[in-house]
């Protein structure tokens, strides 16, 4: 390749990069600026009066803190189930032959990718209102459940199948009953896909808008993703100041999860269900 | 969704020496085996294959919110359908669908994953990662607080966008391009998984396939054309059928703008919450519900023979 | 302690495959028995068979006096070592020795005792707070013993215990493993595709193929007189020479000579078509012509450390013998081959039985 032409790939690839830069960092700088801002507005610029007094308007909403302690409670609940079931059903996919077991994980994956949201939003709010269960976050945590097990449990499954079954082998020999062999030697092997699970579903959860938007009328009982779009002033505007600290500390945990599970398990890129 | 690809360590000979891979090791049982399975398929059941096959119910239905229909509603066969196909609102709907589809997601996220990758292939490791970290950030962080991003970011009288204009006050761009606006923010939000699957595939590119290309005096263009895209080609055909399908699911861009101003910007899911809870109307949505589900099949049917073709036998 | 019993024992997979056919087999307490074959033959699906992992299709296992077909494997007072140990990767050394010992609810004190001292009996003193993933291979091994051992059972069943050694460590822990059964006097039935670690291991060995049984015998037996050609082939570091030969009067003749027939065979009728087996380490070369022996030319030379393996050909076949170092011949020279008489073996042509 000759000279030129090797200069302008140099400085085609230098400006895609620095305009993918700007463009991906433009949209965050409001985030780190404005709640430090005693007088924030919509604008990115440096604060005039640089301050901490806007997180107090998180306390001064009703609503602002509990909405983060239902975020967590949502996202724990869902973890909890979505771990424990999809643990129980990968084991027993992987090591026993059900019947129409490859029939079954097919469509678990089709299910997973066809049955969104926006398609279900409909079936779900009728159901949900037919069970009794809207404006409760229990009915939250179940349809959320339903949603995200077929892809924890693939998952799950594959992780499990690498397992070699001569730890449960050699146990049973010794005497060991299944559901021993599953307390001692399964789930303490099996701690790393679980917690990837765990920590998937969590992300999935804490920044789940739908759900919870159709299924909660209570702000008491609504998480942040929903209730962050209600801070508005006496005046009828937005209020900028709750508004950008409260999203910073919403986006905060989240962040560090990917963090955490980036350190530890190298980023394992599944795509997700995006809803 | 893309299987996880992981290998399990089965030596070679152990068709007649070990245990089966279905082998039951711990003597868990039939019974056993099917009562740990039953609460995952209990909640997948009742809270995701029910609803969507009660779709095709309430589609047929008038059911509403409120009023008679609520309390007893009629089966009226095919009649939402055939509302649908003479509604305007619903044609321009799966116009606009169709257009945010194309822009944000076929065209979008796959160029402009494709472009970073491509770009950062020989970046310095600093630069790379911390490209990787913004661009990972539009994907991780909540949407809710995206969508505020953005409105800050659009905002007539202060946003970013009109002061590198230098426009303030400027173009509402909310209001005037609601479209273009969805379009650019799904971008934002969505290209990290281009970007990393693109670069997962370029990195298989033998490397000694591009020197070759090189050597034989290859322009980029031309290496681009001839060496990297027949190799990455089934990679960004399953990409694209993903980021579609998602892309044509996707509520978020509802917390922009509503779906407005005046349905300007109702794609497919905002036009079912406009029309089942803003509006009442549970029968018709029911239908349009219907439909978006048997496009998803569809489409997640196309993946998932591409994807198989590709890997021969999977788990 | 006891003794291992099975009668007509059988194991058809779905599909037709018969695994285990019908085997008979008796071993007596304290005996360290192997089974030997190629893959596929049924040595691992009969050794599970007997730890209770497969379930026969027909047939009885029994260990002592009891019938334990239909037990269950934790009943049977059995301890198996995998191939790959199955050492539980998130416990300790110590905790590993334990576990059986926890599973029969002995109170934690005891077991770490117990544990603690059968760990130092297998050199492990030291490592017992160690993760599996911080030991060697050998030591893994060894812990993989331990905790066999550690339960006392009647039965020790090892599958395949040593493939997972380098070949140098194989030979010290086979010396190692030889020196516990013995000490131990634990029956005990092991596995192996390496026929010359069950001829060094095994007081007895079973030879299979295709889940059936071909010989069982002493190490002596099963090199020195195999029942046929299969065991013949399948035994022995270098091949046995097995040539196709016809009967004459009182001779065998082969490869453009003739050997004298052995007692055994005599009963032959002239002209019967027989395999003549001989082993390369029963065969002398010389450079000078002997009576009665089978001569040819030098074709391949091949070193094995303190013998060589000439290959002689001899009439369009191809014998081999070793020789000390030494007495190597020159490549391409004409040499005589005298087999040892009593070490030659005449099998039947039609299946391979040994007729001497």
């Amino acid at each position: 390749m000759s000279v030129a032409r090797a200069v302008v790939n140099r400085v085609l690839t230098y400006v895609v990069i620095g305009v993918g830069t700007a463009f991906f960092a433009l949209p965050l700088l409001w985030l780190l600026s404005a709640p430090f801002d005693a007088t924030p507005t919509y604008g990115v610029r440096p604060p005039s009066r640089v301050t901490l007094a806007n997180f107090g308007e998180i306390g001064r909403n009703p609503y602002a803190v509990s909405s983060l302690v239902n975020s967590v409670l949502l996202a724990l609940g869902t973890m909890i189930v979505v771990v424990v079931a999809a643990a129980l059903a990968a084991y027993a996919l992987s090591r026993v032959h059900v019947p129409g077991r490859d029939a079954l994980l097919y469509a678990l994956l089709l299910l997973s990718s066809v049955i969104t949201g926006t398609a279900a939003m409909v079936p779900i709010f009728l159901l949900i209102f037919q069970l009794n269960l809207i404006d409760s976050r229990a009915g939250v945590v179940l349809v959320l459940s339903g949603g995200l097990l077929p892809a924890a449990i693939f998952l799950l499954k594959d992780f499990i199948d690498t397992i070699p079954r001569s730890y449960e082998e050699s146990a049973r020999v010794f005497g060991a009953s299944p559901l021993r062999i599953l307390r001692d030697i399964v789930v303490p092997v099996a701690r790393p896909g679980m917690a990837t699970i765990a920590v998937w579903t969590i992300v999935q959860v804490w920044g789940s808008f739908l759900t919870p938007f159709i299924l909660l009328r209570d702000p008491g009982k609504q998480p942040a993703a929903v209730l962050v779009r209600t801070f508005y002033t006496e005046g009828g505007s937005p209020n900028l100041a709750l508004i950008s600290t409260f999203s910073l500390l919403y986006s905060i945990p989240v962040v560090l999860m990917y963090l955490f599970a980036w350190s530890r398990y190298g980023f394992r890129f599944h795509g997700g269900i995006k809803s | 969704m893309p299987p996880a690809e992981v290998t399990a360590a089965e030596p070679a000979a152990a068709v007649l020496t070990g245990p089966s891979p279905t082998a039951d090791v711990v003597g868990l049982g039939r019974w056993r085996a099917l009562g740990f399975v039953a609460p995952a398929l209990a909640l997948i059941g009742v809270f995701l294959v029910f609803p969507a096959l009660w779709t095709l119910y309430i589609g047929a239905t008038n059911y509403r919110l409120t009023g008679v229909a609520a309390r007893s509603p009629e089966i009226i066969g095919l009649d939402n359908y055939r509302r649908a196909l003479t509604d305007p609102t619903f044609y321009r709907s799966m116009r606009l669908t169709l257009v945010f589809v194309l822009g944000s997601a076929v065209l979008g996220q796959n160029v402009l994953g494709f472009a970073l990758a491509y770009a950062l292939r020989s970046a310095r490791r600093a630069v790379r990662r911390t490209m990787e970290a913004l661009v990972l950030l539009g994907w991780i962080l909540p949407s809710s607080v995206v969508a505020f991003l953005w409105i800050a970011m659009l905002d007539r009288d202060e946003g970013t966008v009109n002061v590198l204009l230098r426009q303030t006050p400027g173009v509402a761009w909310l209001i005037a391009y609601p479209m273009t606006c969805i379009i650019v923010f799904n971008i934002w939000r969505g290209t990290a998984f281009s970007m990393m699957l693109y670069s997962a595939a370029l990195s298989s590119v033998p490397p000694s396939h591009l020197e070759t290309a090189r050597l034989a005096g290859s322009s980029t263009a031309q290496m681009l054309r001839d060496v990297v895209l027949p190799h990455i080609r089934r990679y960004a055909l399953t990409n694209t059928l993903l980021i579609t399908l998602w892309t044509f699911n996707d509520f978020t861009p509802f917390l922009l703008t509503a779906g407005g101003p005046n349905g300007r910007s109702e794609i497919v899911a905002a036009y079912i919450y406009n029309t089942a809870i803003i509006g009442g109307d549970m029968g018709y949505s029911g239908a349009i519900s219907l439909l978006v589900l048997l496009i998803n099949l569809l489409l997640a049917l196309v993946y998932l023979r591409v994807a198989r073709a590709g890997k021969g036998r999977t788990a | 302690m006891a003794a291992v019993t099975l009668r007509a024992l059988t194991k058809e997979f779905p599909g037709g495959v018969r695994a285990l056919d019908a085997l008979d087999l008796s071993i007596p307490d304290g005996e360290f028995f192997a089974l030997l074959g190629p893959s596929g033959c049924g040595k691992t699906t009969l050794l599970r068979t007997v730890a209770g992992l497969e379930s026969p299709t027909s047939g009885e296992v029994r260990i002592g006096e009891r019938v334990v077909t239909a037990l269950p494997p934790g009943a049977r007072d059995v301890a198996m070592v995998f191939q790959d140990y199955a050492l539980f990767p998130h416990m300790t050394v110590q905790d590993n020795i334990a576990y059986p010992l926890k599973i029969r609810r002995q109170p934690r004190p005891e077991r770490v005792g117990h544990a603690t001292e059968v760990g130092g009996s297998l050199g492990l003193a030291g490592l017992m707070g160690r993760r599996p993933a911080e030991l060697s291979g050998g030591q893994q091994q060894r812990v993989a013993l331990a905790r066999a051992v550690a339960v006392h059972p009647s039965v020790f069943l090892f599958d395949e215990p040593l493939s997972n050694l380098d070949a140098r460590l194989r030979l010290e822990a086979r010396t190692f493993l030889k020196r516990l059964q013995r000490d131990l006097a634990v029956t005990t039935v092991f596995v192996t595709h390496d026929q010359a670690e069950a001829l060094a291991l095994a007081d007895r060995i079973a030879v299979m193929e295709a889940g059936r049984i071909r010989q069982i015998g002493t190490p002596r037996d099963v090199f020195g007189r195999p029942a046929n050609t299969f065991v013949a082939n399948f035994i022995g570091s270098t091949p046995m020479n097995l040539v196709a030969g016809v009967v004459g009067d009182g001779a065998v003749s082969l490869g453009g000579g003739s050997l004298t027939l052995p007692a055994g065979a005599s009963g032959l009728a002239a002209g019967e078509q027989v395999i003549v087996g001989v082993r390369p380490e029963y065969i002398s070369v010389s450079a000078a012509p002997v009576d009665g022996a089978l001569t040819g030319e030098v074709s391949i030379i091949e070193h094995l450390g303190a013998a060589s393996l000439v290959t002689v050909e001899v009439d369009g076949a191809l014998i081999g013998a070793t020789v000390p170092e030494d007495d190597e011949p020159a490549p391409g020279s004409t040499v005589w081959l005298a087999p040892n008489p009593g070490r030659v073996l005449i099998y039947r042509e039609s299946d391979g039985a040994l007729i001497s």
